[in-house]
C-alpha cells in the first residue's frame, strides 16, 4: 500500500492544489477563525448528534448495519467519528488537514464503505449542525454566516473524499491494464538462456511498445542469449509492424542478445521484401521448429537423437 | 577535465571501464580520453565498457560511446558495450539510434567471451 | 478538456551543471507521477536533449517544468525556451537525416519520438521555444 504522502503526491496535492482550491470553496482566513470560534458549540452537540446519526440512520439500515459487528467496533467508529467531525472546526485546512481527511477516506474506501454512506454522513450531519445552530443562536446574519462557513469546510471535505474513491477506481483500472499487458505478451522460458514469445493478433503501435518493453525486461531478467519471436498468428504484417519488430529486434542486440523471428509465411516473406524492409540484421526462420533450432546452437547446443 | 572519474581496470590483455555515475558531456569526454591513454599503455586488445549503472543514455553518450569503439579499433582493440539497461535500449532504439559498430553483451563475463571469440578469429585471418 | 496544471518548476540553463540540474528535476517530476522507467527514462532522455541544445546553441535560457491533470490521465510537460540564434528551417532540423545538420538536427527529430506532444517555435535570431508533453499510460 502506498504512503500516505506518495498518494497526496499522485492526487496532486502540492501547495499551489490548495491555494486554488481554498480559492474555490471560497474557504477564507474568516472562515476558517468562524470555525474555529464555533469549536466549543460543536463539542457541546457533538455526542449527541453523532449519536442520534447512528441510531437514527446507520443502525436502521441493514446495509450499514452490517459493518458494526459489535458493540465494541460501534464504539470505536463512533469515537472516530466524533473526533473527526470536531477536526472541520480546528480552524486550519492545511495540507495536515488534507492528508488527516485523505487518509482517513482511503480507509474508509478500502474497508468497503460505499461513497454514498461516506458522503452522506457529510449531508446528515450538516443538516443536525445546522439545527442546533440555528436553535441557539437564533435565525439571524450571524448564524448564516456561521453555517456557510460550516458548509464551505464540508464541501472542502467532500471534494477530498470523492477524490479518493476515483483515485482507488484509477488505481484498479491500471492494475487491471497492466495485468492485460502481461497476459497478451506471455514471454516463455524455453531453456536456458532461450525465450520465446508467440505474438497472436493485431500489434498496433501501443501493443508493438509494450511488447518491445516486455521483451527488453525479461531478456535482462533471464539474461537470455535468444528470444524467439513467432509472428504465426499475426494476420497483417505491413510496414509498420516489420519495422516494430526491427525495433524490437535492434534493441534486443544492444542488450547483448539475438533475436530470431520465426511463423514467416510466403505471403509476409513477399510482404517484407517488396517493402523494402531490411531484414538483414535479423535472423529468420519459416516455422518456429527450426527458430528453436537456430537459437539452440546460438547458445551451444543442438537436439541429439538419443542412443540406441 | 576530470580525468580519471571512471577507473579503467586491466584484465589481462583486456580493460574493463564500468560507468557507475550519470555521465554529463564534459565527464563522457574525459572518459573517452582515459580509455584511449589506457589503451596506449597497456597494449590491450579488447576493451568492455560497461553500462549497467547507466540509467539513461542519451544521443551524446551514445556518440562518444560508438566514436570511442571505432578509435579503439584503429588503435588494434575491440570493444563490447555491456550491460544496457531496457529502459535504455528502448529509448535509443525510439530515437532511431542503435549503435551500430558497437558490439554488445549481456554482462561482463559474455563481453569477455566475445573478446576471447573475435580475438581467435582474427588471429586465424 | 484543457489540462490541470498541478505544479510548476522554473529552471535557468546557463551552464552545463544546469542541464544536468534539469535533468534530475525532470526524472523526480516523472517518478512522482508514477511513470515507469521506460516512460521516465524517454522524459529524462528528451529533457537533456533538449536541455543540452539550450547550452550549446544559445548559452542560456529558460526551462518550465508542470504537472498536469486531464480527467483522468497524469502527466508531465516541460517548456524550453531560449532567446538563441533560432532555427532558420525547421523542417530540415527536424528531419534529421543530415549528420552535419549538427547535433540540433538528430536530437529533435528523435526527442520528438519520446514524447506523446512536441511543439516547437523559432525564429532565425530571435530564439526558440519546445515544448514536449508525456502521459503516463495507465
Amino acid at each position: 500500500m502506498t504512503s500516505t504522502l506518495e498518494y497526496m503526491n499522485k492526487l496532486g496535492f502540492t501547495e499551489q492544489e490548495l491555494a486554488s482550491r481554498h480559492a474555490y470553496f471560497q474557504l477564507t482566513g474568516e472562515d476558517l477563525a468562524r470555525l474555529a470560534g464555533l469549536r466549543s458549540f460543536a463539542e457541546r452537540h457533538n455526542d449527541e448528534i453523532v449519536e442520534a446519526f447512528y441510531q437514527d440512520l446507520l443502525l436502521k439500515h441493514s446495509e450499514s448495519r452490517l459493518f458494526f459487528t459489535d458493540q465494541a467496533a460501534l464504539h470505536r467508529a463512533m469515537t472516530a467519528q466524533k473526533r473527526y467531525f470536531l477536526e472541520l472546526f480546528s480552524g486550519v485546512a492545511d495540507l495536515n488537514y488534507m492528508e488527516n481527511r485523505l487518509r482517513v477516506g482511503t480507509t474508509h474506501q478500502r474497508i468497503g464503505v460505499a461513497p454514498k454512506w461516506y458522503l452522506g454522513a457529510y449531508a446528515h450531519y450538516l443538516r443536525l449542525i445546522s439545527e442546533r445552530l440555528f436553535g441557539d443562536m437564533g435565525y439571524s446574519a450571524e448564524s448564516q454566516q456561521a453555517i456557510r462557513s460550516i458548509q464551505k469546510i464540508i464541501f472542502f471535505d467532500m471534494a477530498i473524499a470523492i477524490e479518493t474513491y476515483i483515485a482507488a477506481g484509477l488505481d484498479s483500472l491500471a492494475r487491471h491494464q497492466a495485468a492485460i499487458r502481461e497476459l497478451s505478451t506471455p514471454v516463455i522460458q524455453l531453456y536456458e538462456r532461450v525465450l520465446l514469445l508467440p505474438l497472436i493478433g493485431t500489434i498496433d503501435t501501443a501493443r508493438a511498445m509494450q511488447v518491445m518493453e516486455s521483451v527488453l525486461m525479461r531478456v535482462v531478467e533471464k539474461q537470455a542469449k535468444v528470444i524467439i519471436l513467432d509472428i504465426a498468428g499475426v494476420p497483417v504484417v505491413d510496414t509498420r509492424v516489420a519495422n516494430h519488430l526491427l525495433q524490437t529486434t535492434e534493441a534486443v542486440r544492444l542488450l547483448g542478445a539475438s533475436t530470431v523471428l520465426t511463423g514467416i509465411s510466403p505471403q509476409v516473406a513477399q510482404t517484407m521484401v517488396q517493402l523494402g524492409v531490411d531484414l538483414a540484421k535479423m535472423y529468420t526462420r519459416a516455422s518456429l521448429e527450426e527458430g528453436l533450432e537456430l537459437a539452440l546452437s546460438l547458445t551451444g547446443r543442438c537436439i541429439r537423437p538419443k542412443e540406441g | 577535465m576530470q580525468s580519471g572519474q571512471i577507473p579503467i581496470l586491466r584484465i589481462g590483455t583486456t580493460l574493463l571501464a564500468s560507468i557507475q555515475v550519470e555521465l554529463r558531456d564534459t565527464s563522457a569526454q574525459a572518459f573517452q580520453q582515459d580509455v584511449l591513454k589506457a589503451i596506449e599503455k597497456s597494449r590491450s586488445r579488447g576493451l568492455i565498457i560497461d553500462i549497467t549503472g547507466l540509467d539513461m543514455v542519451d544521443t551524446f553518450v551514445a556518440r562518444i560511446l560508438t566514436d570511442t569503439g571505432r578509435m579503439a579499433k584503429l588503435m588494434g582493440t575491440e570493444t563490447v558495450l555491456v550491460g544496457m539497461r531496457p529502459e535504455v535500449a528502448a529509448t535509443l532504439v525510439r530515437m532511431g539510434f542503435s549503435m551500430q559498430g558497437v558490439y554488445t553483451a549481456l554482462n561482463v563475463d559474455e563481453g569477455l567471451a566475445l573478446l576471447a571469440q573475435l580475438q581467435s578469429s582474427q588471429a586465424r585471418d | 478538456m484543457a489540462a490541470r496544471v498541478l505544479s510548476t518548476q522554473e529552471m535557468k540553463i546557463t551552464s552545463e551543471d544546469d542541464v544536468v540540474l534539469v535533468r534530475r528535476a525532470v526524472r523526480a517530476l516523472a517518478e512522482r507521477r508514477g511513470f515507469d522507467s521506460f516512460g521516465s527514462a524517454a522524459l529524462t532522455t528528451a529533457a537533456t536533449e533538449l536541455g543540452r541544445n539550450i547550452w550549446v546553441h544559445a548559452r542560456s535560457g529558460l526551462v518550465i517544468l508542470e504537472e498536469l491533470e486531464d480527467g483522468l490521465r497524469h502527466g508531465v510537460r516541460v517548456e524550453f525556451r531560449d532567446q538563441g540564434p533560432g532555427i532558420p528551417d525547421v523542417a530540415w532540423a527536424m528531419a534529421g537525416g543530415n549528420s552535419t545538420a549538427s547535433s540540433l538536427g538528430l536530437g529533435l527529430s528523435g526527442t520528438k519520438r519520446l514524447v506523446d506532444d512536441f511543439q516547437l517555435q523559432s525564429e532565425a535570431g530571435r530564439g526558440t521555444c519546445v515544448r514536449i508533453t508525456k502521459w503516463k499510460r495507465f
